[in-house]
């Protein structure tokens, strides 16, 4: 709850970042991501990479399902189709990287937007079960085709900037973390506009929205097809940074986890969708460390595996029966209760 | 054209069909009762194939004792995920608790890892052996008898939902939950009841299909091919899943035969879109997919 | 209110940046004077958790011997492994925390994937020799992977190996190959029917079964109406290969019945039951209980009195390897970086197993193309030996 914030004109009260605490804040995080990579260990340079990754295609898995209300489990594929797209080229054309992400990111979204024309007919669960369809399809196509290396996949050689190869999770950092936060920055402006507010209506009552004079078939195509852009550059990073694309890369399992990330982090907000991300990510890194600390290590670490499954699906369903607005709701509770504190009583 | 191996093709592929009814049947039981869709079907599947394993091969009970253990096991497992994870979710949109169901597969499959490793297993053999012939045509004892299981309790089910005063609150909850509790209807049991029976027939089809293929930890991939089955036949008919179970195993035959192994899982999928595009609600099921 | 949200976005950033930058480990590195430092992606957990446990043994209880006996040139030996659970990603994150924490001289990666996916890494680092559980047909290429070596034949030679036998056996026969719709499976089957048309022998049916399938009946039925004389598993585990054998025996198949490494540990072939009785298939490797003269298996009998796995001979192996080409490099006084390491493994020319593999080994490229095709003895639930060892 912010005091003292009054606006004087319609542009400084649309503005995303309004006061000067947000603005100090906003230099502090800069600075930090900035110094990171000179500090970090290889370990936590790799992790901060994935993490980036994450993010990108969870805030696209956001904008379809937290903010248009239709739900996808072909987050995966889309995020395939990216990565094999930028193989190709890479391997066979050389393209720049930058053109190369857009164009995974193009091809993406093409997918996405056929795989939403479905979404007139039918909805909900069905809409879910109809992207599942399309994960299969896309492995399909992955696996059995000479362009994409069969089953064998595809290996590809680093990005290069100014003559200089990105092969380093360091150098990487310098590519993905930058399109991760421009990406996290279009989401957040999108919302600010009448697209963002189309779809929000459309997760809310879609007849209605109709009735109010939202096209659904387009908006909807659009929709999808924004979300599936998403995926495709989180892909294209994806393939940069692991260099190697197989179909096995981008199995169903994926798409679940990028839907339990939003669920965790809470659907609907940005911010959710980056703690959903960062929190999922994390989770098995913590868990080798709790058993790493626990006494009798060795003989539990045998369990890590299951543990890790059924913590993931302990997470999803304990968030979902006890905190349906996910991390960013108990975020913003913790914020409010600090803001009121003083005051209370 | 060679008439006698695309009927010995078909005859298998009806056959194996019929092991996908039997899933599909505790599937659509769940969601006529509750409208929940339980992707988790397939883990559940996995859970009873393991009791099974657990009660006749680690224990080395008797089959007229591992079988029916291993079925009521399973059964509980069904009442405590209902009650823990479906009853506070009521009322919360149909994706809440599917996403539940999610993470609910998750769980099974970590803490069958946990329990039993995730290494492969067979369970011990109990089905006759003696192959089936039909003229020239061979079918698989194993795949034979676990079709005539299946409609075998098929055909109970539907009488049990005709007949059975237990079977027609179930189909009076899942029409309209108020008017149920205004009649008297005991709604929560009834959930109960059906979650629970979805369990018992899920581990029943889970002891077949593990005896045929074997168990493993990602034994629940089958659960993908049922969802299929059920939106093919439709979410809340029981004569849908046999119909569906028989035509998706069909094709899926006749795609592996024909064209090769790779496309079987894809003619299934495909067969999945097209049904969604031409008639979202199934063979069978109740029209109410709004259209827009 | 968007402009709290984008706040506490940042701040969250903010504070997840501090966090890890505060809890990173120490980068520096932790070695003693003068070790020989293993690391491994072990698949402890997970699907291919049977094998991982066994090489973890294995390697360990080799580095127990070397080290007992004083180590390599006075350097004691040091492993340190990593869980992965099979899970490529978590493979290559356990590498790199490895490596930075320690300075690693040979490495074990736990399968296909991670070892094409690390590869540009191993260049880079230059100064590491790896070999893991895969033996893709594809990592036998010391042009593209010149830092990496198979523990034994790769698939396509395995392939080899039975197939030069069948040609032995019976000139001309026809043999089926039924594998797995995944890169394991599909990896040696074209060179392997090339391969066997060159050897005289025909392929009269290639069946590929769905990943996960559980009936198999229709491929039977294919398999049966091919009628051949002997049929190759490749890209399995166990399921389901029972399946495929109990259902063409019924339908009457006169089919001999053979599998590839991963199939052919004792235990898992003793789990197939009455179908897998006369079930063959290739082992670079002595089984445990083998009883013709080997010193290396006394050694891993006394130390070990159950049932070790084909997968802890593997890790053994590889350790034994790993050592022998380190022990070589400070022979000759050469540093031990990764190109060293490679051309010390290549130097080994008859090299003694300690009978691990029946014969005398070479390595020439990046594999060790040596087997011999054992049998299934039900009776005695042990796999006995049905042919020499074939050199390829």
């Amino acid at each position: 709850m912010r005091i003292g914030t009054l606006k004087e004109s319609y542009v400084a009260d649309a503005a995303l970042f309004d006061s000067r605490t947000q603005h100090a804040w906003l230099a502090i995080a800069a600075a930090l991501l900035l110094l990171f990579p000179f500090v970090a260990s290889d370990y936590w340079l790799y992790m901060a990479c994935l993490v980036a990754i994450n993010v990108a295609s969870a805030t696209g898995l956001n904008i379809l399902t937290g903010y248009t209300g239709l739900v996808s489990l072909g987050q995966a594929a889309f995020m395939g189709l990216g990565a094999y797209t930028v193989a190709i080229l890479q391997t066979r054309y050389g393209t720049p990287f930058l053109l190369n992400l857009l164009a995974g990111g193009v091809v993406a979204m093409l997918g996405g937007i056929v795989v939403g024309i479905p979404s007139l007919r039918v909805k909900g669960l069905y809409l879910a079960i109809a992207t599942i369809a399309a994960s299969f399809i896309a492995h399909f196509l992955f696996a059995n085709f000479q362009i994409t290396g069969g089953t064998a996949g595809l290996s590809l050689p680093p990005a290069r900037l100014l003559g200089v190869d990105l092969d380093t999770s360091f150098r990487l950092y310098w590519l993905i973390v930058p399109v991760t936060l421009l990406m996290l920055l279009g989401a957040a402006n999108l919302f600010r506009t009448r697209i963002g507010r189309a779809f929000i209506a459309i997760r809310d009552r879609d007849i209605s929205a109709e009735v109010l004079g939202i096209p659904l078939l387009r908006y909807k195509l659009l929709s999808f097809g924004l979300s599936s852009f998403y995926a495709g550059i989180a892909g294209g990073l994806w393939a940069y940074f692991f260099r190697v694309v197989t179909p096995e890369s981008f199995p169903l399992s994926m798409s679940i986890f990028f839907l339990a990330a939003i669920i965790v982090g809470g659907m609907g907000s940005i911010l959710g969708g980056i703690l959903g991300a960062v929190f999922m990510t994390m989770v098995p890194e913590l868990l080798k460390l709790v058993v790493d600390l626990l006494p009798g290590g060795a003989a539990l670490a045998v369990f890590l595996s299951p543990v890790r499954l059924v913590v993931f699906g302990a997470l999803i369903i304990g968030f979902l029966v006890f905190e349906p607005l996910g991390l960013a709701e108990i975020w913003r509770r913790v914020r409010r209760f600090f803001h009121l504190w003083p005051f209370r009583n | 054209m060679d008439w006698a191996y695309l009927f010995e093709i078909s005859l298998t592929g009806i056959a194996s069909g019929g092991l996908y009814a039997l899933a599909a049947l505790a599937f659509v039981m769940v969601y006529k009762a509750t409208r929940v869709v339980n992707i988790a079907i397939g883990e559940m599947l996995m859970a009873g194939g393991y009791l099974f394993f657990t009660f006749a091969a680690m224990w080395a009970l008797p089959l007229w004792l591992a079988i029916p253990a291993a079925v009521l096991a399973c059964g509980l497992l069904g009442a405590v995920i209902e009650r823990t994870m479906i009853r506070p979710l009521l009322g919360e949109p149909p994706i809440s608790v599917f996403m539940v169901t999610v993470g609910l597969s998750s769980v099974l499959i970590g803490l069958v890892e946990m329990v039993w490793t995730a290494d492969q297993r067979r369970l011990p053999e109990f089905m006759p052996s003696d192959p089936i012939m039909v003229g020239d045509a061979f079918l698989a004892p194993k795949v034979f008898w676990g079709a005539v299981v299946a409609a075998v309790f098929i055909a109970a089910v539907l009488l049990v939902f005709r007949y059975w005063r237990g079977g027609v609150a179930l189909r009076a909850t899942a029409s309209d939950q108020a008017a149920a509790y205004s009649v008297g209807i005991n709604v929560p049991r009834v959930f109960s009841l059906a979650w629970v029976a979805s369990a018992m027939l899920a581990a029943i089809s889970g002891i077949i299909v593990g005896s045929i293929g074997g168990i493993s930890s990602s034994m629940g991939v089958f659960g993908l091919s049922v969802l299929v089955v059920v939106i093919v036949g439709g979410l809340d008919s029981v004569l849908g899943a046999l119909v569906g179970g028989i035509l998706i195993g069909l094709v899926e035959a006749l795609a592996g035969a024909y064209l090769g192994g790779e496309y079987k899982l894809l003619a299934t999928f495909v067969v999945l879109v097209v049904i969604l595009m031409a008639r979202p609600y199934g063979l069978f099921g109740t029209h109410e997919i709004e259209r827009l | 209110m968007a402009q709290h949200r984008i706040s506490t976005k940042r701040r969250s950033l903010m504070l997840g940046a501090a966090a890890a930058a505060l809890t990173q480990p120490l980068s520096v590195l932790a070695q003693g004077a003068e070790e020989i430092v293993i690391g491994g992606s072990i698949p402890m957990t997970g699907v291919f958790a049977f094998a991982g446990v066994g090489i973890n043994a294995g390697i360990q209880d080799y580095v127990k011997i070397v080290n007992d006996a004083g180590g390599i040139k006075g350097r004691k030996v040091r492993y340190v492994p990593e869980d992965t659970g099979y899970k490529v990603d978590v493979s290559v994150a356990a590498f790199k925390k490895i490596t930075s924490q320690n300075k690693v001289n040979v490495y074990y990666g736990d399968s296909t994937g991670f070892a094409k996916t690390i590869n540009p890494e191993l260049e880079r680092n230059g100064n590491i020799l790896m070999a893991g559980a895969s033996f893709a047909s594809e990592l036998n290429d010391p042009k593209k992977y010149p830092n990496q070596f198979l523990v034994g034949p790769d698939y396509t030679e395995m392939f080899g190996i039975l197939l030069k036998h069948i040609a032995k056996e019976k000139p001309g026969a026809k043999v089926a190959f039924v594998y797995s719709d995944s890169e394991f499976g599909r990896d040696p089957i074209e060179k392997s029917e090339a391969a066997a048309k060159a050897l005289g022998l025909s392929v009269p049916v290639k069946i590929m079964t769905p990943a996960g399938s559980v009936d198999v009946s229709t491929e039977v039925i294919k398999l049966r109406r091919a009628a051949p004389d002997y049929t190759i598993f490749h890209g399995y585990i166990l399921a389901p290969i029972p399946e495929f054998i109990t259902q063409g025996k019924q339908q009457g198949m006169k089919s001999k019945w053979m599998g590839t490494f991963w199939t052919m540990d004792s235990s898992t072939v003793m789990k197939m039951g009455e179908a897998g009785d006369g079930f063959m298939g290739v082992m670079p490797y002595r089984y445990y209980y083998d009883t013709e003269k080997a010193p290396m298996l006394e050694k891993i009998r006394a130390l070990r009195p159950e049932y070790q796995s084909t997968a802890y001979m593997q890790g053994f192996l590889a350790a034994m390897l790993f050592l022998e080409s380190a022990k070589r490099c400070l022979d000759g006084n050469k540093p031990l970086t990764g190109a060293n390491l490679k051309a010390a493994l290549n130097s080994l020319k008859d090299f003694d197993t300690g009978g691990l593999i029946g014969v005398p080994i070479t390595i020439s490229g990046n594999s060790i193309p040596v087997g011999r095709v054992y049998r299934a003895d039900m009776k005695v639930q042990k796999m006995v030996a049905a042919s020499d060892w074939i050199k390829l």
